[in-house]
């Protein structure tokens, strides 16, 4: 590869269709210090099909890819690619085997193009001297047969990607010479529902031409419309591999979660008179002119596409980002929110998108995670009282149901449905009037999801108005008493529940009913 | 979620008696306390002068102006930042300290205003990295030098400044329960325990201190917890500054005169490396006073040790280097190791 010529136009080669498999799993395990991660997993993943890898957070999805990927080594068992033994490959010898990763985040290098960044460790050269133009033609060359051309400006710098176009370059960087098996985690989470369709037709593209396809989601709508079978894991173990025409929605999630849950979820109903969040006259650098009111006990769901900028409005409305004109109310009074901490004296509480990054300090206990908007409220002369914190923070954990050995205990350490419920106990034990949710179901798995749902209604049924920001629509159409659509810096009128449909927030997302 | 059990987090229960003590003095920390006795050993293995009462006492005297130092080094750190301008704020402090006792005659007033002015120079140092946004390395880079001028410029004809005032000298070279073969515990060293016990109780059990962990350990996260960033800034820049400045003052009492270079270059680094070894990180969010001062026994011990074995200061220069990379590389091997244990259980637990 990056030899003197550069790669060829387009590196996808078709295989002649076989049935034969050519990722082939035999008994593998792996064990993590205290935790049996997987056990004797074998099945086979075959050319031209796309294999769906579904079960809980810590079911061993992600092991599995990375064992596959290299970053990890296994400790039984083996794993064959094409015929090949790759069971103690290197990243870079199982990228060489044939099996890529499209990673759920990219590593993007921030200040270079992203031509360069397509073919980062791999540019096109004539003795020794990069050469752009070929770079340019190769990379224009990959993006339209990927079918993704107009989406990413290829002279674009790295910083100033869109998720989603990280998630394009990601991709775009597996598809060079020598794929035969293509491993996508979670590669919808950022994409908008017209780039999902982009990505399924390529997806479809490349299975067409023999190549073998894992798909790592979520998302079961997605599963049962892009694979042909689907590999059910839960707690490290195979539970059972369907041909997706075979099988339905509930079964699927029956095998994963081990019991039966209803995927589906009802809110109780409460609506309260009294107006607590009123928005007027919004502007900023992302927002023109938004206005909206919630009343106590109501969820108001925001809808729209990633980068609609629906964080930046809960920035805004959190004093984190600049607001230029337009006033906030909170019952009634008006808030002067300049800062986080004016927001919070203003009794608004938020839970932000980034859990990892911008929610949690991750080294720091579940204790002072807990507590640490309330610091103030539990000290005398500014010295903290133990005694004060743990009677704040212990009926939260219990009342949250977080999972945790003890108060001490690092919140890095947590899985993610309890990490969330972390950054929620800190907004109760502030006790809001308002509370701005922004995805609070990310990355969590489908039986925490069930107990946030839960959480976040009897949040609403104490009175607290609430925020609720997600990409995700069954799960607004589920929670939200009403939705607002955001699209081009402005908010459509509130669709009432009865009225809402996937269907009707699309359009008003699209901008093809902005109101 | 489903199997979280704890078992599966909580490390293995600790009935034995060798993991209590660790867990009671912290892991990082018993591994400092082994490597003390280690040298101790060694030095002692040597030369019989390392027990005499009256080298344990020097060594005591001797770290105290680095300990204080390291007071509020650890508090920088902790928060994300560094402050290399630490060893000229003490050369300031240590020349208005002793015009105000040779001129004006009053040694508290000396005391008051060598840590004044260190709190001043240190709101100085907090304005321009919070004002101009200028990154906190860079702008105490700026400030080591600009400060160490400014020392030159007060003294007189830039000259070190004699002091005679014996209660001032007391202060720096003091010491109590002297007697009957026991040469007493510094005056300098009681100070710096005072402080550092002080500094310990506000990091560990404040409001003050747990924001400093918390803006260390993840500044975004702690703004929208509602900590004002930029006022931590400042506060935590005016006490490094001040506790500078009281470093300032006992090196004028020690040395008996106001120097505004000799005696106080070069003590950012020592400060730095001992916070480094006491188990802090880089990145912020961890590190203890604790921690710091044991690591500054370390230091102050070996400094100690290479003396009476006769190693020449060049050799001596060289080897404090190369304790800043090892003690920031044990650092980075540390946070690598963690990393790996997060990812594991990550991955364990699926995303």
């Amino acid at each position: 590869m990056g030899g003197p010529t550069g790669p060829p136009p387009f590196p996808l080669v078709s295989f002649v269709m076989t049935d034969t498999p050519v990722l082939d799993i035999r008994g593998v395990g792996k064990a993590f210090p205290n935790v049996r991660a997987l056990s004797n997993l074998s099945f086979d993943v075959r050319r031209g099909e796309v294999m769906a890898f579904v079960g809980e957070n810590g079911a061993g999805k992600s092991t599995l890819l990375k064992i596959l990927s290299g970053d990890y080594q296994l400790d039984e068992g083996s794993v064959l690619l094409d015929g090949q033994e790759v069971s103690h490959a290197s990243p870079l010898a199982a990228r060489r085997a044939g099996f890529r990763l499209v990673r759920q985040e990219p590593e993007i290098v921030p200040h270079v193009s992203a031509a360069e960044n397509i073919f980062v460790g791999e540019l096109p050269q004539r003795g020794g001297v990069v050469d752009f133009r070929q770079l340019r033609a190769d990379a224009r060359a990959l993006l339209v047969e990927c079918g993704f051309d107009g989406l990413l400006d290829l002279d674009a710098q790295g910083d100033s990607f869109s998720p989603a176009q990280r998630h394009i370059v990601e991709i775009a960087r597996a598809l060079k010479p020598g794929v035969k098996v293509i491993a996508f985690d979670e590669p919808t989470s950022s994409l908008t529902a017209d780039e999902t369709e982009r990505l399924f037709a390529l997806i479809r593209k490349l299975r067409d031409r023999g190549l073998a396809v894992i798909y790592v989601t979520h998302r079961l709508h997605e599963v049962m419309a892009i694979s042909d079978r689907i590999v059910i894991l839960r707690d490290g173990r195979l539970i059972g591999v369907k041909e997706t025409t075979a099988t339905t929605p509930d079964e699927v999630v029956r095998m994963m979660v081990g019991r039966d849950l209803s995927y589906g979820f009802s809110r109780t109903e409460t609506t309260r008179d009294e107006v607590v969040l009123d928005v007027r006259g919004l502007k900023s650098r992302w927002h023109r002119d938004i206005s909206f009111q919630i009343r106590a006990g109501e969820i108001l769901g925001f809808a729209g596409l990633v980068g609609a900028g629906r964080t930046e409005l809960a920035k805004v409305i959190f004093g984190e980002y600049h607001r230029s004109a337009g006033e906030i109310r909170i019952a009634g009074k008006p808030a002067h929110i300049r800062t986080p901490s004016d927001a919070i004296r203003a009794s608004i509480g938020f839970a932000p998108e980034d859990r990892k990054g911008e929610g949690l300090i991750l080294v720091r206990s579940v204790m002072e995670n807990a507590s640490m908007a309330v610091f103030s409220t539990l000290a005398r002369w500014g010295v903290l009282r133990n005694r004060m914190m743990v009677d704040t923070v212990e009926p939260l954990i219990k009342s949250l149901e977080i999972k945790t050995p003890s108060l001490e205990q690092e919140v890095g350490k947590l899985s993610g449905g309890n990490q969330q419920k972390v950054v929620l106990a800190r907004w109760l034990a502030a006790k809001p009037k308002v509370l701005i949710l922004d995805e609070p179901t990310r990355a969590v798995d489908v039986g925490a999801k069930a107990e946030i749902y839960r959480l976040i209604d009897s949040l609403a049924k104490s009175g607290i108005a609430i925020m609720l920001i997600s990409s995700e629509m069954p799960e607004l159409l589920a929670l939200a008493d009403r939705i607002v659509v955001m699209h081009g810096g402005r908010i459509s009128a509130p669709i009432e529940k009865r009225d809402a449909s996937e269907e009707a927030i699309l359009n008003h997302a699209l901008g093809q009913r902005a109101a | 979620m489903t199997n979280m059990s704890s078992s599966s987090i909580q490390p293995s229960s600790s009935n034995n008696p060798l993991k209590a003590i660790t867990r009671f003095v912290g892991a990082e920390n018993l591994s400092l306390i082994i490597a003390l006795v280690l040298l101790v050993a060694l030095i002692a293995s040597q030369t019989p002068f390392f027990f005499a009462p009256r080298n344990l006492m020097n060594i005591g005297m001797n770290l105290s102006v680095v300990g204080l130092l390291g007071v509020g080094m650890t508090i920088v750190i902790v928060s994300g930042a560094l402050d290399i301008s630490v060893g000229s704020i003490a050369g300031v402090a240590s020349v208005v300290s002793a015009m105000l006792v040779t001129y004006a005659g009053t040694v508290l007033g000396g005391v008051a205003v060598g840590v004044l002015a260190g709190a001043i120079l240190g709101v100085v140092n907090a304005a321009i990295i919070t004002y101009l946004r200028v990154n906190a390395v860079v702008a105490t880079l700026a400030t080591l030098s600009a400060y160490r001028g400014l020392a030159f410029l007060i003294a007189p004809e830039g000259r070190p400044i004699g002091v005679l005032d014996q209660n001032f000298a007391w202060l720096g070279s003091g010491r109590i329960l002297e007697g009957g073969g026991f040469p007493g515990i510094p005056v300098s060293l009681i100070l710096l325990i005072i402080i550092a016990a002080i500094g310990h109780f506000v990091m560990s059990s404040t409001v003050f201190g747990r924001a400093v962990y918390s803006m260390g350990g993840n500044p975004a996260a702690a703004r929208l917890a509602g900590i004002n960033l930029n006022r931590m800034k400042f506060y935590i820049f005016t006490i490094s500054g001040a506790l500078a400045g009281l470093a300032g003052v006992l090196v004028t009492a020690r040395t008996s005169s106001g120097q505004p270079a000799s005696g106080t270059q070069g003590l950012e680094l020592e400060a730095i490396t001992a916070v480094f070894l006491g188990g802090a990180i880089l990145a912020g969010g961890k590190g203890t006073i604790v921690g710091t001062m044991l690591a500054v026994v370390l230091l102050a011990t070996l400094s100690n040790g290479m003396n009476l074995l006769g190693i020449p200061t060049f050799y001596q220069l060289v080897a404090k280097g190369f304790l800043l990379v090892v003690a920031v590389a044990i650092g980075q091997w540390r946070m690598a190791r963690a990393e790996k244990t997060q990812a594991r259980a990550a991955a364990a637990t699926g995303s």
